[in-house]
């Protein structure tokens, strides 16, 4: 087993915010980032019975519009492990349904007093909107095409545990970049802490003016992962894989999927990450996916839950 | 307030009256709705005053009322035909185009028919219906153009919907060639300008492709989506001769194929709105649903080359594409949001914002929103000269102020809190005051 890189030794403080809200890894600065991933590097460590329930009375609203279960039950863990009230409520099927507007149904969870919502929304922005019109603390737990913040912190934490550091490494990000919330954080993450990031992806799946992100683009897999020190994949909707932007899954897999072989051109310590879930022969081998000294798939779910305390932690902080 | 048929003096304005090229300080009288009296400000004024009621409009301009080439008369929640007439006449808009999006649709000669009945009382004549260029502006089969422009179609379009299908377009153009009326296009080539996720789904394109979106993971639509049709159309308009006009232009590419189009003597106009000129994709990166526009804000140079060409009179018209949308529609995530803004209101002080980037006259940049769309529209605008009926705004081109959303009774307006120059203190049309703020001067 690989051994696990502590940077800190004493407890870090709670990780410091300029906001109350957690809507984009965009316009958030080395130091947000820094705390957050050492606060959250602590609470992996520990016990979960020996936390201190610091947030008693404290109520979070799980809000999903989109269908979600692992990052739902990943932050409804975080929250009840710091002492929080977390209550889950799948928005599509309720009142969507009866044709309440967004704003409304905000308004309403927002009359029960929450302290804190977290919101995932298939429409870029709509976290944003939230937060205009809301009082209380809002984090993006996924928005449309636009961020999945708590998603970056937690492949960063997951690379930083594993390879000692983030700053000066090389990393892939390979796949549907276009429609990627995941790929979008993890640019503006990775390039903040001094990351060289290249993206790969056929052209039709590579966003217009990308390289103004201040990333690499490479329409070769091969190319894209010369030297690199992680990997991460990103999910490829099947619906695209027939004749639209890619011509097939077979195509893809040829071209894309990362296998032993291409994984040859990586640095050799290089990691394999996967924001899940994924599609088995489409993206990537099997057998390479189930390789724990290279994936750190499982890690990242685990890695997950202590970022997401970090982050509630954070946002009820600057609250106050 | 002052009767309409107190006889009014109106003292040392300026008169720029597009229609006959005249720029001139003068002396006008107003009596019983007739301009009596009209001299240069320099002759001795031959009566007394005091029978007037005197205004002095020294630096302050009178023009004929602006033609506005393109309007939605959506009947939203907070819109109607006589809100929006108060609106327009308030703003100096004494003429507008209505295009045929509303509902029901003006796809027929008893809708136009009718609106013209509804809307045009004692032959003041404000309302100008487009006829839809196809069956419910679906872009596959003919309207029935001759029975429209029969009952007073001036126009046809399908706007905001864009002629996707070559034949159809051939087929309109050639009808519309005959019947000496123009045609006007929204060019954006739909397949191009959203992403198809499958073969059934098709999701719209939200804003301009480019930096912009991939950082706020809005669907783009490529900037050639709308010069592609005009270059097609162009083709098409040699064909059959008919008056092509393209509406909205707002991109650089755009602008450069109608300037080559013109010098080869193709039968092309064309217009563009405020926005275009005014604004940038930059202003989307808070998701401000009141800046979702079709087209969607372009770059920076497209906005520049947008502005050139009107000063280089590539472009010939200003309208406000005035679209009004619920607020209740724009209070939503980015993608469900309504696309339109509201810009009836706005048209004249952006309009003559554009005086402060270039040395273009005024009377040039007060043609592309009165004589130019009159002509396109074969629709005479009243000449101001002794013995005509009033017909008239009378504004302040240099006042300075912000624009307010909660002043204005259209909305939603992507101009909130934007610095402007220009107001309107009266309107007259046919020898009545419809509005009359001038003692406010």
């Amino acid at each position: 087993m690989n051994k696990i890189h502590k940077i800190n030794k004493t407890p870090p403080p709670i990780a410091t915010l300029n906001s109350k809200n957690l809507l984009s890894i965009e316009g958030m600065n080395k130091l947000e980032i820094n705390s957050l991933l050492d606060r959250a590097d602590y609470f992996a460590d520990l016990d979960p019975l020996k936390i201190i329930k610091t947030l008693n009375g404290y109520v979070i609203l799980n809000v999903f519009f989109e269908n979600s279960t692992r990052t739902r039950v990943s932050f409804e863990l975080a929250g009840r492990r710091l002492g929080a009230e977390v209550i889950n409520i799948s928005v599509d099927k309720s009142s969507i349904k009866k044709g309440e507007s967004l704003l409304d149904t905000a308004n309403t969870l927002s009359a029960m007093k929450p302290n804190l919502l977290i919101v995932r929304h298939p429409e870029s922005g709509a976290p944003k909107l939230f937060s205009d019109y809301l009082n209380c603390s809002i984090v993006n737990a996924g928005d449309g095409r636009h961020e999945h913040p708590t998603q970056a912190l937690l492949d960063a934490l997951t690379i930083r545990r594993r390879l000692g550091r983030i700053e000066g490494l090389k990393i892939a990000i390979c796949g549907d970049i276009l429609n990627s919330r995941v790929a979008r954080s993890n640019i503006h993450l990775l390039t903040t802490l001094g990351v060289e990031v290249r993206c790969i992806a056929p052209p039709t799946l590579m966003p217009k003016s990308l390289e103004n992100l201040g990333v690499n683009c490479f329409n070769s897999l091969k190319d894209g992962i010369n030297n690199v020190n992680a990997i991460m994949l990103l999910r490829l909707q099947n619906e695209r894989m027939s004749g639209t932007e890619s011509p097939s899954k077979r195509e893809y897999y040829r071209f894309y999927g990362l296998d032993e072989e291409k994984l040859r051109m990586a640095h050799h310590d290089a990691v394999i990450m996967h924001p899940g879930p994924m599609n088995r022969g489409v993206e990537i081998a099997s057998s390479l996916a189930d390789n724990e000294d290279r994936s750190l798939i499982k890690t990242q779910v685990e890695i997950g839950v202590a970022i997401r305390m970090a982050t509630i932690e954070a946002v009820y902080n600057a609250q106050k | 307030m002052h009767k309409n048929n107190n006889p009014i003096l109106l003292k040392n304005i300026r008169v720029i009256d597009t229609s006959q090229n005249l720029d001139q300080e003068m002396n006008i009288t107003i009596n019983n709705g007739i301009i009596s009296y009209f001299e240069n400000s320099k002759k001795n004024i031959p009566f007394n005053e005091k029978d007037f009621r005197s205004v002095n409009c020294k630096d302050k301009i009178l023009s004929p009322g602006i033609f506005d080439l393109r309007v939605y008369l959506n009947e939203t929640n907070n819109e109607n035909v006589s809100i929006l007439k108060n609106a327009a006449v308030k703003s100096g808009v004494l003429k507008m185009g209505i295009l045929p999006f509303q509902k029901p649709l003006l796809d027929n000669p008893i809708m136009i028919e009718h609106l013209i009945e509804k809307t045009n009382f004692n032959n003041d004549k404000f309302f100008y219906p487009y006829g839809g260029a196809t069956k419910e502006l679906k872009g596959n089969e003919i309207a029935e153009l001759g029975l429209m422009a029969e009952v007073g179609a001036i126009g046809f379009t399908d706007a905001p919907n864009c002629i996707q299908d070559s034949l159809v377009m051939r087929r309109v153009m050639s009808y519309a060639k005959m019947l000496e009326k123009p045609i006007l296009q929204n060019p954006e080539d739909k397949s191009l300008a959203g992403l198809t996720a499958s073969n059934s789904t098709t999701i719209q394109g939200e804003m301009n492709e480019g930096e912009v979106s991939t950082r706020l993971g809005l669907v783009g639509i490529p900037s050639c989506a709308e010069v592609m049709i005009v270059e097609r159309d162009l083709r098409l308009a040699e064909l059959t001769g008919v008056h092509y006009h393209v509406s909205n232009v707002s991109t650089k590419e755009t602008v450069e194929v109608i300037k080559r189009a013109k010098l080869n003597g193709i039968k092309i106009t064309c217009d563009t709105s405020p926005p275009y000129f005014s604004l940038n994709e930059l202003e989307l990166s808070t998701y401000d649903t009141s800046f979702k526009l079709s087209p969607p804000l372009r770059n920076e140079e497209d906005r520049i080359a947008i502005q050139n060409a009107i000063f280089d009179d590539t472009i010939d018209i200003i309208t406000s594409d005035h679209k009004p949308m619920s607020n209740d529609t724009k209070i939503l995530p980015f993608t469900s949001a309504s696309t339109g803004a509201s810009g009836i209101e706005t048209l004249l002080p952006l309009t003559l914002n554009l005086l402060n980037k270039s040395d273009v006259s005024i009377m040039n940049i007060l043609k592309k929103i009165t004589l130019n769309p009159s002509k396109l529209l074969k629709v005479e605008i009243p000449k101001i000269k002794s013995n005509e009926k009033a017909n008239f705004i009378i504004f302040d081109p240099n006042e300075q102020y912000l624009i307010n959303k909660d002043s204005l009774q259209t909305s939603p307006t992507p101009f909130h809190g934007r610095p402007v120059q220009g107001k309107n203190y009266m309107s007259m049309m046919n020898g009545e005051i419809v509005f009359d703020n001038l003692d406010l001067l």
